[in-house]
């Protein structure tokens, strides 16, 4: 025993002494001046044969080409009858051939190339991808566009598409972030495109002919933005291009009405068991569309309240202070059309899921009070002014990100007037919007976890739960069935 | 202070080009007088400095007692220094000096005492070390260090440990890049481990996060068992019984003997100027005092000589693991080790929404597409520092009734025409055109290149990324049918077997396997490691 103390003291007065050696403080360093501007999206802005839009940057540092073209399609646009669609789509239009060649032939030839060629479906949008050394180009583009404009769902590969993916809603259950991040999603927006989810039955009733549909209705130049950057020459890019895509006919898309009306879940605890041996929470209600002047202020106060990471209150509060969580903060969802949502979250041991989101209910009360301090305004516009650029170390990334801008048709000067919104966000605009977007009297707390303990709470915040509001036991889906899991 | 003669350093300064075939790294080179490692790579784009930290460490230098101390440490470098995070820095060690002697007490009461100690004693002394933690908070300034960065556009904040390295990451202004300097050296000297045992609660539940992905505590048993000797046989996250017996002297200890110079490369890249780089590291960095040298580890990895193979049963995906010992890097057989992989299976990894990479390999073509006996099915060939390992992954088609053993069956008949007649020239072409594509694209990402230059700095010199490269254009048929003979063996192998357990109304329905023999013993309630919860 003795001896033990005398080691931790030997080591604490090495620590405390010897080894100390007299640092600058950082208070002392001087920053030579930087100026930043963003690229202007006008500068990079292309357009192709018949309607077809892109954003495209030289990039000669690299013997590399990457073409990417954003589709308006994604799974809201999927009719609740044919869910699955994004989905299999997604598997299928390059593993499924086109016109003129199999997909095992195109896949083969990129992957011997040492290229890439994805296509991935979101909520709103879908992405093909195409990255090869530059050499390849020409045979690149060639496979890329012939795919995007010619897809053919053979049948083969479509049933194989099918069987794996109805194998893999075996597993959807198994995640609980996952059970978690979709009943949160179906409890805000409702029965809505924007949570709805396959089935067994949904993805066996889709057919090749509905892929080609959805394919033929959206896959229009007028409705594609394409970005590209690498080794090429801009000034040769519409020739090669426009060769490719001369049998493309542009016609309008017509995008289907979705609803905006959304349900206001009860207050209160929202329980989904499973055996596990913590708590995973979201709590929070609808929040704001992208295009909300209000975006600044809420991003600042948001940082403020736990979207900073170690700099932001729910942070210090429920990890740093009290040791209770490895992932936990606030975050804005933000939507395109639609209002996005507004969280907090925390994944904590049994015990103390209701202490934690006592704490994180303190903290979004609190904000709302009470003006932030003056440091904590200073570092959170800091942040966003300091790291402005970051958001351009890729060339591929800022090409796509001004397609999107374009496609879903945010302002094209918003990375230009970036940096003076967040300017004038204030303190009094920060505890405005705090009041204005974070509703306490009205959230949804979600917990996945285990009932018994998590109820029961622990020392710091004994249960019942029922105290945070009542209590709704959400029953677990199956996602093979979407009917419920039954014991 | 002792600031280090800048001629000395100054000479070893040397800009290095090297190039393998298409692909060309363009590192200036430098080794200040205390023994660390200073790269820099000038990348023209948006005014940003990736500036990353890296430590020759990880859990393979852990030995079983301290398992989890390399990530535990991590977490606790930013915890502050003696500048960084407290107001009145004696205070504050005074408090934890009193605080670890109450702990030191308690952990031998409850750890040291068969049957766990006196209880009422226990929580006397916790009160008493929680009560110390509170007034010890009126010091303690919380994630200054992180705050600081942020304050200055930092992003990619972060750090990661993993089984042979510790890297702590920032990309900065690229007129910042001075306040990483300032910081980084500061606490490779002076780290003060501030709220300990409030830290080690929140290892804890990031391994409990862990524990509740499933499948991981089964994968956590095989890896544990394909290695008899070896320091990889332990997940980075270390065992939950030594995370909770650690101490903070443990922490030190380990501390002081690799957060040294010697032991670190610091690594620039972005739009930089090479000359004021190398002038601020010697200012900053050059006055850490160099450590002493640290053994490479001692235990490597004895012949397996047998076959092992493992079942278990969890709610995670049925799935097969079949894992061989291989050699470590550097060896001259893992190039055509590296393109069996490819050619086998490489990129049908993913099997979830959003799956990526062509699925040409033989293993894909055959048993996914062709038999529609495998979801997915994937190979790997990870030459590590000390061991290698090769490893497939297959999850079976339940629907169709495919057992995991019916694909293992598989795998062995294909290596087994590997070893006869080996690969096609197409493939072998495929898998080195592959990997030379897939180097030229991680030059275009800074961070990842910063990591893997740094990382082959701390391993064989960042010169081996290039080596490693023409090695494997060296690769023929007949490498790869030795290759296949030498390591896939039986008694050279781990097999895992591991079956979904259905809950309510599906269990023993969808499986397509047969029920448990009779006389079977009950279901066991899935593991949780004992005594997870304090």
């Amino acid at each position: 025993m003795n001896k033990i103390l005398c080691l931790i003291t030997i080591v604490s007065l090495l620590t405390g002494a010897a080894l100390f050696v007299r640092a600058e403080r950082p208070s002392e360093l001087k920053f030579p001046p930087l100026k930043y501007e963003p690229p202007d999206p006008a500068a990079y802005k292309m357009t192709f044969a018949n309607g077809l839009r892109g954003y495209a940057m030289e990039d000669r540092g690299l013997p590399l080409f990457t073409i990417a073209a954003q589709v308006q399609f994604g799974d809201i646009h999927v009719p609740g009858d044919k869910q699955g669609l994004g989905g299999l789509l997604g598997r299928t239009l390059v593993q499924g051939g086109t016109k003129s060649r199999d997909g095992e032939t195109i896949e083969e030839r990129i992957d011997f190339l040492g290229g890439m060629l994805n296509f991935n479906v979101g909520e709103q949008t879908s992405t093909l991808t195409l990255s090869v050394l530059s050499k390849d180009l020409d045979e690149g583009l060639e496979l890329f566009f012939d795919v995007l404009l010619n897809p053919e769902f053979r049948e083969g590969p479509f049933n194989l598409a099918k069987a794996r993916l109805i194998e893999e809603l075996r597993q959807a259950n198994d995640q609980p972030s996952e059970i978690l991040a979709r009943e949160y999603q179906r409890l805000l927006y409702g029965d809505h495109p924007l949570s709805w989810r396959p089935t067994r039955q949904t993805y066996e009733a889709l057919t090749a002919a509905d892929l080609k549909a959805a394919h033929a209705r959206y896959f229009r130049p007028g409705n594609v933005i394409l970005s590209v950057s690498g080794d090429f020459a801009r000034t040769e890019l519409p020739g090669k291009i426009n060769r490719l895509i001369a049998a493309w006919p542009d016609q309008p898309v017509e995008q289907p009405r979705i609803s905006r009306e959304f349900p206001s879940p009860e207050p209160g605890v929202y329980f989904i068991q499973k055996k596990i041996n913590q708590g995973y929470v979201s709590l929070g209600h609808l929040g704001l569309e992208e295009n909300n002047p209000d975006y600044y202020a809420v991003q600042v106060m948001n940082f403020i309240l736990g979207g900073g990471s170690f700099s932001s209150r729910i942070t210090t509060k429920v990890r740093s202070d009290e040791g209770l969580s490895y992932n936990q903060g606030s975050r804005f969802a933000y939507r395109w059309g639609f209002p996005g949502t507004f969280s907090g979250y925390v994944q904590t041991k049994s015990a103390t899921v209701g202490y934690a989101v006592s704490l994180i209910l303190d903290e979004i009360r609190r904000i709302r009070r009470e003006p932030v301090s003056d440091e904590e305004l200073e570092l959170a516009i800091n942040f966003y002014l300091e790291s402005f650029s970051s958001g351009f170390e890729s060339p591929q990334g800022t090409m796509t990100t001004f397609a999107e801008m374009e496609l879903v048709g945010k302002p094209m000067d918003y990375y230009q007037t970036f940096r003076k919104h967040i300017r004038e966000v204030t303190k009094a605009r920060v505890q405005e919007v705090a009041n204005k977007y974070l509703q306490p009297e009205r959230l949804a707390i979600m917990i996945v976890g285990d009932w018994e303990p998590c109820n029961q709470g622990g020392e710091k915040w004994p249960g019942p739960l029922d105290k945070l509001g009542p209590v709704h036991r959400v029953p677990l889906i199956d996602p093979l069935t979407g009917a419920e899991v039954k014991d | 202070m002792s600031r280090l003669p800048f001629l000395l350093a100054a000479l070893l300064a040397l800009a290095a080009y090297a190039s393998a075939a298409s692909v060309q790294l363009d590192v200036r080179e430098h080794v200040l007088g205390n023994g660390m490692k200073i790269l820099i790579l000038p990348k023209a784009g948006v005014p940003r400095v990736v500036c990353h930290v890296y430590y020759r460490v990880g859990s393979i230098n852990e030995r079983p007692g301290i398992t989890g101390s390399a990530h535990l440490l991590e977490h606790m470098m930013f915890k502050g220094t003696r500048m960084m995070g407290v107001t009145d820095f004696e205070a504050d060690q005074a408090i934890d000096r009193r605080i670890d002697e109450l702990m030191a007490r308690l952990y031998r009461e409850k750890f040291w005492t068969p049957g766990g100690g006196n209880p009422e004693q226990i929580a006397t002394w916790q009160k008493e070390a929680e009560t110390l933690m509170t007034e010890q908070k009126q010091y303690i300034i919380k994630d200054d260090l992180w705050g600081l960065y942020m304050k200055h556009g930092g992003t990619g904040l972060n750090a990661s440990t993993g089984n042979e390295v510790t890297g702590y990451y920032v990309t900065l202004p690229a007129n910042k890049v001075e306040l990483q300097m300032l910081l980084e050296s500061d606490r490779m000297m002076n780290a003060c481990f501030r709220e300990f045992y409030s830290e080690k609660d929140v290892v804890m539940e990031e391994r409990r996060l862990s524990e509740n992905r499933p499948g991981f505590l089964f994968s956590e048993q095989v890896n544990a068992s394909f290695y008899a000797a070896s320091p990889y046989r332990w997940e980075v996250l270390g065992w939950m019984d030594d995370l909770r017996k650690v101490t903070r002297a443990d922490l030190t200890d380990f501390y002081r003997r690799h957060y040294v110079p010697n032991n670190c490369v610091a690594i620039y890249v972005g739009e930089l100027d090479p000359e004021a780089i190398l002038a601020m590291a010697e200012k900053h960095f050059g006055r850490v005092p160099r450590g002493a040298d640290l053994e490479p580890i001692r235990t490597l990895e004895p012949p397996q000589l047998c076959e092992k193979r493992l079942y278990g049963e969890g709610p995670a995906p049925t799935s097969l693991q079949m894992m061989f010992h291989a050699p470590p890097e550097g060896h001259a057989d893992n190039a055509a080790l590296s393109i069996l992989a490819t050619a086998l299976g490489s990129g049908g990894g993913g099997f979830r929404r959003g799956a990526r990479g062509g699925e040409t390999g033989r293993l894909q073509k055959l048993l996914v597409k062709e038999k529609e006996m495998a979801v997915n099915i994937s190979a790997f060939s990870y030459p590590q520092r000390y061991v290698g390992v090769f490893n497939f992954n297959a999850q079976p088609r339940i629907d169709k009734g495919v057992r995991p053993e019916d694909l293992e069956r598989e795998i062995w008949a294909e290596l087994g025409r590997i070893q006869q007649t080996g690969l096609t020239d197409e493939e072998i072409q495929k898998g080195k055109n592959k990997a030379e594509a897939m180097l030229v694209r991680s030059l275009g990402m800074p961070a990842g290149l910063a990591r893997r230059v740094a990382t082959a700095e701390l391993g064989r010199g960042w010169r081996s990324i290039l080596a490693d490269l023409e090695q494997l254009q060296k690769v023929t048929n007949e490498d790869i049918k030795r290759v296949a003979a030498a390591y896939f063996a039986k008694d050279n192998s781990l097999t895992a077997i591991y079956q979904r357990k259905l809950e309510g109304r599906e269990r023993g329905r969808r499986e397509g396997r047969p029920g448990p023999p009779p006389g079977a013993p009950p279901d066991r309630p899935q593991g949780r490691p004992q005594g997870g919860e304090r």
